[in-house]
């Protein structure tokens, strides 16, 4: 389907009532209300080009239903990536994983994907076909619409293309994995805050042992993956080892090949499931409070008699906390009782894996932020009819 | 202005802090790009309700509102237009509010400088990453409604990426806030960079980076324009992207030097000046990576300033560079506009002959790395040639960048000058999309009237009411 079968498309469903839910690679169909239905299903794999590519000028034009991992093989040609880190590369769409409004470990250093949208191309749902951005890198002409569209689950438009700033690849990654000993951990997560050279990603892994390769000690591992020049690496290594020896963690594995698939792998068990059974969240919180949040959360999940898997980003704060049981009966309802006793310990709170039926009774989004009034006016004001993807978002957007 | 409003306002805020003599206008009816006309009053308030409070009686008197930073703006954002109008100046809000070292962030006034607040914070190891040239009298709640770059955006990245948490009062008066951790749509997002059209910055959480542990400047010398501009596309083409990577010509150079003797060659017709903040560790490979870059194209000389002392002395040009200007003429008028960075040796052709055909001196010192042009066109503002001359160079330099591929502004704004210039970067319905916001935010066009879209710009549908109730932050 090309844009502009897209958009007369898009005008015909607005006009005759009919509901559009918009699919990218599909990795990510447990965040969000679940459709109802009745909805069409609109796919965006058509549309997959890389339409254009400066390696020179650092910037990337690409169209929505690209995968990631087809994007990431390009970019890597020339040396350049665009710091996604989201899960399911083979199938994750860009447009899927802009829409979603993704965060990945990597962001403290790399910026957000809509820190590096420069410009877009969506289909609104009346059919227009709008255009905002360039392909330059420093734009201030006028509203950021493309900023606006990160983040906002396909309710404002159907994303078409993305122009993104590429990052040049560092010239090396190195990851380390380390088992927690009792009573580490908390100095171990501050001591690598507190690291001169910042590595790429941290993060405090606490059970996730099917998923996540590494032993764990009594508190856990730690992950994290170095990326610098080549003259930096030995440093690096040196500081971050003795940092964590300080802490009290008397080894740590260091993995060379294939580093940065590493972290992929992670990223790919935050959305992972335990066959239908289980509930996944993402908490944003600030750094400094994120083990304290995994621990509260995992108590919380276990009073339940469910089991708890849980990452905290060291870096970004966010913590991923999945709650699952296989062999219980009445797990749509303690998962129920949970997601209410989560969200008032943690407002913040969202799904974002486990797809199963119960979900649309959760507060799958966290609480109603405090703009949400001026959210639902944006809604009414690109979207009138409701046409796209409708109450699949934030307070029934 | 009547009586009544200047009474309501000064009960609202104490008189003290209501100008409205129109000696006490003057100074802020221009910024550093225009002269526009006298406001009906400006006020000075001390905080968010007093700003709530100020908007709520414009509103009911019919009168709008602009805020103002420091007018250092060049665009005309901050001033009144058609005259009128109820300017707000954050003068007293200039605090530091709450500094969170461990989460590196700190919540601001918007009327903090935004010099003051890296100079603030550096006793936590701590700065504040965008740092326009502008920067010792900028505001931050300038900064974050124009999403001001500078120097260090090349590898930072401009405002919109360092701000988290916005308070903003709303065109009615109510206060809102945003977050960009909140769940739903990303509201901070749109409103960075809206020039003050969708709300007024009250407050802010911005993002603050740690202290580089090692930093390094030099200064490459050129030939000629096209030999360092092709050097620069060849160090971004190369995947290095430095801190800072700026670019002044003959003009810029030799002005510099007369005014601060900052030790720049003036016998080259451009300059480089590269900044890397990182580690010690890898400092000589990466200066030895671009200096081979530079060698290849012709450089003339290479210096590396390693003591505090000789970067600040190298920096002091390049902040100081459009003051110094003031020597080569009276007046002068900065364009800004972006070009893929690949086609920056086409850009500065093109601006070159513009300037030629109008017979004017031009300097070019910018933000090469971003691909950021800034042609300073000096001029005499009594010589109606010249002001011709200015106006259609300016134009051509707009029309080429377009060509080539960029954009109408990288960081200095639409604001009233570029506004009617918004329609050869984006169509009707890419405009109408936008009119979509602000017929959310700002139904009535209450918050800097006059800005951003091309003047007729209307939607033709009605707007479904902004809905009310929503708690807000104060
Ligand atoms: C010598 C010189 C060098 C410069 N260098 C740079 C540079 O390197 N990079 C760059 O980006 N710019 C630069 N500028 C332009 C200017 O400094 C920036 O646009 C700056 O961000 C404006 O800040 P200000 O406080 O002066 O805002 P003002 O000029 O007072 O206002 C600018 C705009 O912001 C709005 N505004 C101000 N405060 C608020 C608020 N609290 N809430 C909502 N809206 C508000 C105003 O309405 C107006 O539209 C330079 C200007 C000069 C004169």
């Amino acid at each position: 389907m090309s844009a502009d079968e897209l958009c007369s498309l898009l005008r015909q469903c607005s006009d005759d009532g009919t509901k559009v839910t918009v699919v990218g690679g599909n990795t990510l169909r447990g965040m969000g209300f679940p459709p109802s239905g009745d909805e069409l299903g609109l796919e965006t794999s058509a549309l997959k080009r890389i339409v254009s590519y400066s390696p020179a000028d650092l910037t990337v034009g690409v169209q929505a239903g690209c995968t990631l991992k087809s994007l990431a093989s390009r970019l890597k040609r020339e040396g350049q990536f665009v710091p996604f880190d989201a899960p399911k590369t083979g199938e994750a769409t860009v447009g899927g994983t802009l829409a979603a409004g993704w965060l990945g470990p990597r962001r403290h250093r790399y910026g957000r994907p809509r820190d590096l949208i420069i410009g877009s191309v969506i289909a609104l749902a009346d059919g227009t076909l709008a255009h905002a951005g360039g392909m330059v890198v420093k734009n201030v002409a006028g509203y950021d619409m493309s900023r606006l569209y990160v983040g906002s689950f396909g309710t404002l438009g159907v994303l078409v293309q993305a122009n993104l700033k590429t990052l040049p690849l560092a010239q090396t990654a190195r990851a380390f994995l380390a088992p927690l000993p009792e009573g580490t951990r908390s100095r171990a997560m501050a001591q690598v805050r507190a690291l001169a050279v910042e590595p790429s990603a941290a993060l405090w892994i606490d059970g996730f042992e099917k998923e996540i390769p590494g032993e764990p000690g009594a508190e856990g591992r730690l992950f994290i993956l170095l990326e610098s020049s080549d003259a930096l690496l030995e440093r690096a290594t040196r500081d971050l080892r003795s940092a964590i020896g300080r802490a009290g963690v008397p080894e740590t594995r260091i993995i060379d090949a294939r580093a940065r698939d590493m972290l992929d792998g992670i990223i790919d068990a935050y959305v992972s499931t335990v066959a239908d059974r289980s509930m996944t969240y993402r908490i944003a919180c600030l750094p400094d409070r994120s083990e304290v949040c995994v621990l509260g959360a995992r108590d919380l999940v276990r009073r339940f008699a469910l089991d708890a898997d849980a990452i905290a980003d060291i870096m970004n704060g966010d913590v991923i906390v999945r709650a699952s049981r296989l062999e219980t009966r009445d797990l749509p309802l303690k998962l129920q009782v949970l997601d209410d006793a989560l969200h008032q310990a943690e407002p913040r709170a969202r799904i974002i894996a486990g797809d199963h039926p119960s979900r649309a009774a959760f507060n799958v989004w966290g609480n109603d932020p405090p703009a949400i009034a001026r959210m639902r006016a944006l809604k009414s004001r690109f979207d009138p009819h409701s046409t796209l993807n409708p109450g699949r978002f934030i307070g029934g957007i | 202005m009547s009586a009544m409003f200047e009474q309501r306002l000064a009960d609202a805020i104490g008189a003290e802090n209501v100008k409205t003599a129109p000696e006490d206008l003057a100074v802020y009816s221009f910024d550093a790009y225009s002269e526009g006309k006298l406001p009906a009053a400006v006020v000075i308030p001390s905080g968010t309700r007093e700003v709530s409070a100020i908007v709520k009686i414009a509103r009911e008197l019919g009168e709008p509102v602009i805020a103002r930073g420091a007018g250092t703006g060049l665009c005309g954002g901050a001033v009144s237009v058609d005259g009128g109008g109820v300017v707000i100046s954050f003068a007293r809000m200039h605090r530091l509010l709450e500094l969170d070292a461990a989460n590196r962030r700190a919540r601001v006034q918007p009327g903090l400088v935004n010099l003051h607040l890296s100079q603030q914070v550096a006793g936590a190891k701590l700065f504040y990453a965008p740092d326009p040239a502008s920067q010792r009298s900028s505001t931050i709640g300038g900064n974050i409604a124009t999403n001001a770059g500078g120097p260090h955006c090349l590898s930072y990245g401009t405002t919109v990426n360092h701000v988290l948490a916005l308070e903003i009062v709303d065109e009615s008066g109510e206060v809102f806030t945003t977050d960009v951790d909140d769940a739903g749509y990303d509201l901070t997002a749109v409103l960075v960079g809206s020039e003050g059209t969708l709300g007024i910055v009250t407050s802010a959480w911005v993002r603050l980076l740690r202290l580089p542990e090692s930093t390094r400047v030099w200064l490459a010398a050129f030939p000629d324009i096209e030999s360092a501009s092709e050097a620069v596309s060849a160090i971004i083409g190369a995947g290095i992207v430095p801190t800072a990577l700026e670019m002044m010509d003959s003009v810029i150079v030799k002005a510099v030097e007369e005014a601060f003797h900052a030790g720049y060659p003036t016998d080259a017709a451009a300059v480089l000046l590269i900044e890397n903040a990182g580690f010690e560790d890898e400092m000589d490979t990466y200066e030895a990576a671009l200096r081979e870059i530079a060698k290849r194209h012709g450089s003339l000389s290479w210096r590396a300033a390693r003591t505090a002392a000789e970067r600040d002395a190298l920096w002091a040009g390049r902040k100081g560079a459009v003051g110094a200007l003031g020597r080569v003429a009276p007046n002068y008028y900065t364009q800004d506009v972006t070009v893929p960075r690949s086609v920056l040796p086409k850009a500065l052709h093109a601006v070159e002959i513009a300037a030629r055909e109008n017979d004017l001196v031009v300097g070019n010192v910018f933000h090469a790395g971003d691909g950021n042009l800034h042609p300073l066109l000096a001029y005499d503002k009594r010589d109606r040639r010249q002001v011709g001359a200015v106006l259609s160079t300016g134009d051509a330099i707009l029309h080429a960048a377009i060509e080539l591929g960029g954009t109408i502004s990288g960081e200095h704004g639409v604001g009233y000058e570029k506004r009617e210039a918004m329609t050869r970067v984006y169509s009707t319905d890419d405009l109408a999309t936008m009119a979509r916001v602000r017929d959310v935010f700002d139904p009535q066009r209450t918050l800097n009237p006059e800005k951003i879209f091309p003047a007729g710009t209307r939607c033709v549908e009605v707007s479904p009411p902004v809905r009310r109730g929503e708690h807000s932050a104060s």
